[in-house]
């Protein structure tokens, strides 16, 4: 991405007329914008599905659950992949950034006929100690004994990461450690037949991080030009400075 | 959009695993040319020029009377969540009532609470604005659990300026500019505007978007573009959309919204 922030010195400034008409010049290209992603979308709805064959068991708040269990009674299943490795003592900044974005909106999905929660390798003890210190509310629930991680490609092996062989976004590359963000789809239909339907990594899930589609309009948009990585500025929110 | 429920779910195409990723990986070329087109918009967007604001605006909030340079609070960056509120207007055909903000906008609010503290470090600063007296805003901020600043504009031709709001004039002989070109619906509208300050003090308005323009804003909705039913809201919008503490299954007192009505 361009270096965001140069154009804040001698930006043009111009009378109210003038603003107007440009303005609503680029409302036609904003609304071309919106009607591809739509239509990228609805290209998204067509993929085919592929069905689900193994018994995934998880550790969930209520004890044991499948991965059946964990449509809730819903035919619509969303999973964050949460970087949350079972050595970490914390979840990873960047998931937790993505976590304030989505955290409360599981109500809202609730009545689209969505389970929506984030799934990590970590322990549920981990994970429930570090919900609780970052005040969320969404479900979520630990991988730790089962290979879901492993075959939904959020979770890699030591190996896999020091030979750069990992299937991540659907290419051999070589994350920065085993464990990656991502998020998956699933439908459950009628006869209770469970199909992996959808899944993105890296930044296919940039889209659901609501703060940086507000940044995007922003003069100085991201600003995160000169920064490596990328988002060096980012902290967990109860860990900024001030 | 194209009626994306139920309709697409029977008898949709299931393949082998090799052959979804093939289908999978041919789109995921499509989707990074969408997440380029969109890197280049936003640079497009930022190209904008902008306008000076000449007017001196008047809110009053949660630290009493301020100044539209006030509410910058220290950063370069106002990001203005215009939230439709003013218990005055409130009818049986508004989507706010004397004590509650529209549901879509309450919808909006409940993606970007959690954020605010995170574009706090980019150099913004985030707050919503209404009509409606700060009194009836921080009741009801208080009611959904909130933490977002929210000021009212009140008296001021903020929003009318903005234009968000629309005097009974207006609506009455169909003379209200909504997003650039159109005609309100209502005489409360919600928007996303953008100010900068220059280290002179300078207050310039950047940018301002309405209606769809502000969708991508809403994470919730992003999600439901990766799902198989979509957004299934068919011809008939978001009227599924409900207060959060108003959906059947969580009001203490079935209150009826969205589709339950």
């Amino acid at each position: 991405m361009k270096k965001e922030d140069s154009g804040i010195r001698k930006h043009p400034v111009v009378a109210h007329e003038q603003w107007v008409a440009a303005r609503t010049a680029f409302l036609a290209k904003e609304k071309e914008f919106t009607r591809l992603r739509d239509e990228l979308s609805q290209q998204r709805r067509e993929l085919p599905w592929e069905r689900v064959e193994k018994a995934y068991v998880f550790d969930a708040p209520n004890g044991k659950a499948t991965l059946a269990d964990l449509f809730a009674g819903k035919s619509q299943l969303i999973v964050y992949h949460f970087m949350f490795g079972p050595d970490d003592k914390a979840g990873c900044p960047s998931c937790s950034f993505w976590a304030d974005n989505f955290n409360g909106i599981d109500t809202h999905l609730k009545h689209r006929d969505i389970s929506f929660l984030a799934i990590s390798r970590a322990s549920l003890p981990r994970l429930e100690a570090y919900k609780q210190r970052m005040g969320w509310s969404f479900k979520w629930v630990s991988s730790n004994s089962n290979d879901f991680n492993f075959d939904f490609k959020a979770s890699f092996t030591p190996e896999e990461v020091a030979n750069g062989t990992a299937d991540w976004n659907y290419s051999k590359q070589k994350p920065g450690s085993t464990e990656v963000v991502g998020i998956s789809a699933f439908y459950k239909d009628p006869d209770g037949q469970i199909f992996h339907t959808y899944s993105c990594f890296q930044r296919g899930v940039d889209m659901m991080n609501g703060a940086y589609n507000y940044m995007d309009l922003a003069p100085k948009g991201r600003d995160e030009g000169d920064l490596r990585p990328t988002m060096a500025w980012l902290r967990r929110h109860d860990e900024c400075e001030d | 959009m194209k009626n994306d429920g139920g309709s697409v779910l029977k008898d949709h195409s299931v393949v082998s695993h090799e052959k979804w990723l093939k289908a999978r990986t041919a789109f995921l070329e499509k989707e990074k040319e969408f997440t380029r087109l969109r890197d280049e918009l936003n640079q497009r967007r930022r190209e904008l020029p902008w306008e000076v604001v000449e007017k001196e605006y008047v809110f009053d909030g949660p630290n009493g009377r301020q100044t539209l340079d006030d509410l910058f609070d220290g950063r370069s960056q106002l990001v203005v969540y215009h939230a439709m509120f003013d218990p005055k207007s409130a009818s049986a055909s508004s989507s706010w009532t004397k004590d509650a903000a529209c549901e879509q906008c309450s919808f909006w609010a409940d993606t970007f609470n959690g954020i605010i503290v995170h574009l706090n470090h980019r150099d913004v600063t985030m707050l919503a604005v209404s009509r409606g007296p700060y009194a009836a805003l921080n009741t009801y901020k208080g009611r959904m659990g909130w933490s977002f600043k929210w000021v009212s504009s009140g008296e001021s031709d903020f929003n009318i300026d903005y234009q968000v709001s629309f005097t009974p004039e207006e609506m009455a002989r169909k003379a209200g500019t909504y997003n650039y070109n159109q005609q309100p619906d209502h005489s409360e509208m919600h928007g996303i505007s953008i100010f900068y300050k220059d280290p002179a003090g300078k207050v310039f308005h950047t940018y301002s978007s309405y209606s769809r323009g502000i969708d991508s804003l809403n994470a919730t909705y992003q999600y439901l573009d990766l799902v198989p039913k979509g957004r299934d809201e068919g011809d008939r919008g978001p009227s599924w959309v409900c207060r959060h503490d108003e959906y059947a299954d969580n009001a203490a007192s079935h209150k009826g919204c969205g589709e339950q009505r």
